[in-house]
């Protein structure tokens, strides 16, 4: 995982030829703690329920291309909530959750006929250290994930050569996921787009973690 | 942040203050059913906190919002204006925003439907001024069977938003406004009980028998006429101000500025 393998994941793009590079890209995702009691230090005598039951998977997103919006997920779950983007400042003001790891996937976005590529890498707030390289491919004709599926299948065999021709090490995984479990229908969504985020996420960090 | 004053009235005078405050804000009245969930921090969580979700039912779509209002300011500064000064950051939400906050340790503290109507509108600062019933419900979400809690009393509350540099300019806006409602009701600081304004019945009855259809000046020049005759010559006097800047025919206008002189003359 290097900053060279991310310019060569560039470069793969660029060598489709009608590929427009058409900028930067950012996307925050910050994963949430609880604050919670300390069932030892209270004073009364009635039975305090144990912080367990407080979610631990709680992580909140915001998109490059809907910085006015802020995405909540709470993935044990299923729910995802959109907001306006202060109700980060209302969660400051509660105190009842603080932000305890920001990650920012970010890079350069490409124009590729009716894809639009985001090739980025993962780094956490205020540190050097490449967590992870990712990629965001949108067909921008259809907004059905039913009736886009087969093309965006195509789409990625095709990149998966191209990455292997370029003896890259590692490879691109795409984790599937079942938006229907977060009540999100076949019509594509922001929503649907951070849920994908969170997913690559905890993707990372279960590699990481192997 | 925002100001806020809030003060209340009897049901059978907000057809008045309502008439009154179409005639001052000049804006349609915006109708308001509210259902207001109030939530607070459950006991695993280690800072007591509390947020309101709302979700606006008078929309063809209910539409939700998260409402956290914060302490008052406090000090010198907070001791000398008439309004409260308080933090407030309210975001528009996605339906499933109460399953959110169950999720996250927040449970149902008490629900409200509020009903009534309000007016939005700039004059020295966004002004929003709400009238409301609160009514409670017999059974959990039950909005259609809500009763009113305080059958005979409505609230009214104005708030304006303000940022930390200007609530000095806000709240004397706020304040200025406040002024015209007072032969009807007196607004002061939440937490800050007034009771029922004794000249309520007066000015309601002025009004309702007086305008029928009145635009802006004549319905001050009425509300005006009521204050003096309840020797309320700053109110008055206040309700005249603005009307200068109205096109008002010369005659009125003549006659305006007299009552004025004379009514300055009686007060000193």
């Amino acid at each position: 995982m290097s900053s060279q393998i991310l310019a060569e994941v560039c470069q793969c793009v660029e060598g489709f030829g009608s590929a427009a590079k058409e900028g930067r890209w950012r996307t925050t995702l910050t994963i949430y703690r609880p604050v919670a009691r300390d069932p030892s230090s209270t004073a009364t005598s009635a039975p305090v329920p144990m912080p367990g039951d407080l979610p631990r998977d709680f992580l909140g997103l915001t998109l490059h291309d809907r910085p006015g919006a802020y995405f909540f997920i709470l993935r044990h779950h299923r729910l995802i909530l959109q907001a306006d983007a202060n109700v980060q400042s209302l969660m400051d003001k509660l105190q009842s959750y603080k932000a305890r790891v920001v990650l920012h996937f970010e890079g350069f976005q490409y124009q590729l006929g009716d894809f639009m590529l985001r090739v980025g890498k993962c780094v956490q707030s205020h540190a050097d250290t490449l967590r992870g390289i990712m990629m965001e491919v949108e067909y921008l004709p259809l907004s059905s994930i039913d009736k886009s599926r087969q093309i965006m299948e195509d789409f990625l065999d095709i990149w998966q050569d191209a990455v292997i021709k370029k003896s890259l090490p590692g490879q691109f995984i795409n984790v599937e996921l079942n938006f229907a479990d977060y009540g999100l229908q076949d019509q594509y969504t922001p929503q649907h787009t951070a849920l994908q985020y969170a997913t690559c996420i905890v993707q990372l960090m279960a590699t990481v973690r192997s | 942040m925002e100001c806020v004053v809030q003060g209340i009235i009897e049901t059978q005078h907000v057809e008045a203050l309502e008439i009154l405050l179409q005639g001052l804000c000049g804006v349609p009245k915006e109708r308001i059913r509210v259902h207001e969930l109030c939530l607070k921090s459950g006991p695993s969580l280690a800072v007591p906190s509390e947020i309101r979700l709302l979700c606006d039912l008078a929309q063809p779509t209910p539409s939700w919002t998260v409402r956290h209002v914060g302490g008052a300011m406090r000090g010198a500064g907070a001791e000398q204006i008439s309004v409260l000064v308080r933090t407030m950051v309210e975001s528009k939400v996605s339906n499933n925003a109460l399953r959110f906050f169950y999720s996250l340790g927040y449970k149902l503290d008490h629900e409200l439907l509020k009903i009534g109507f309000a007016f939005r509108f700039q004059r020295g600062a966004p002004i929003t001024v709400t009238v409301t019933s609160a009514n409670k419900m017999p059974k959990l979400h039950a909005t259609d069977e809500a009763v009113p809690v305080t059958p005979g009393i409505q609230m009214v509350e104005i708030t304006a938003p303000t940022a930390g540099d200007n609530y000095n300019e806000v709240g004397a806006a706020v304040s200025s406004f406040c002024e015209y409602l007072a032969p009807l009701l007196h607004l002061s600081k939440p937490g800050v009980s007034t009771g029922i304004v004794p000249t309520a019945a007066a000015a309601a009855a002025s009004l309702l028998s007086n305008t029928g259809g009145a635009n802006t000046p004549q319905l001050l020049y009425l509300f005006a006429m009521s204050c003096f005759q309840m020797t309320l010559l700053c109110e008055a006097d206040a309700a005249l101000y603005p009307l200068h800047e109205h096109d008002t025919e010369l005659d009125d206008f003549l006659m305006l500025r007299l009552l004025r002189i004379m009514w300055s003359v009686l007060a000193y």
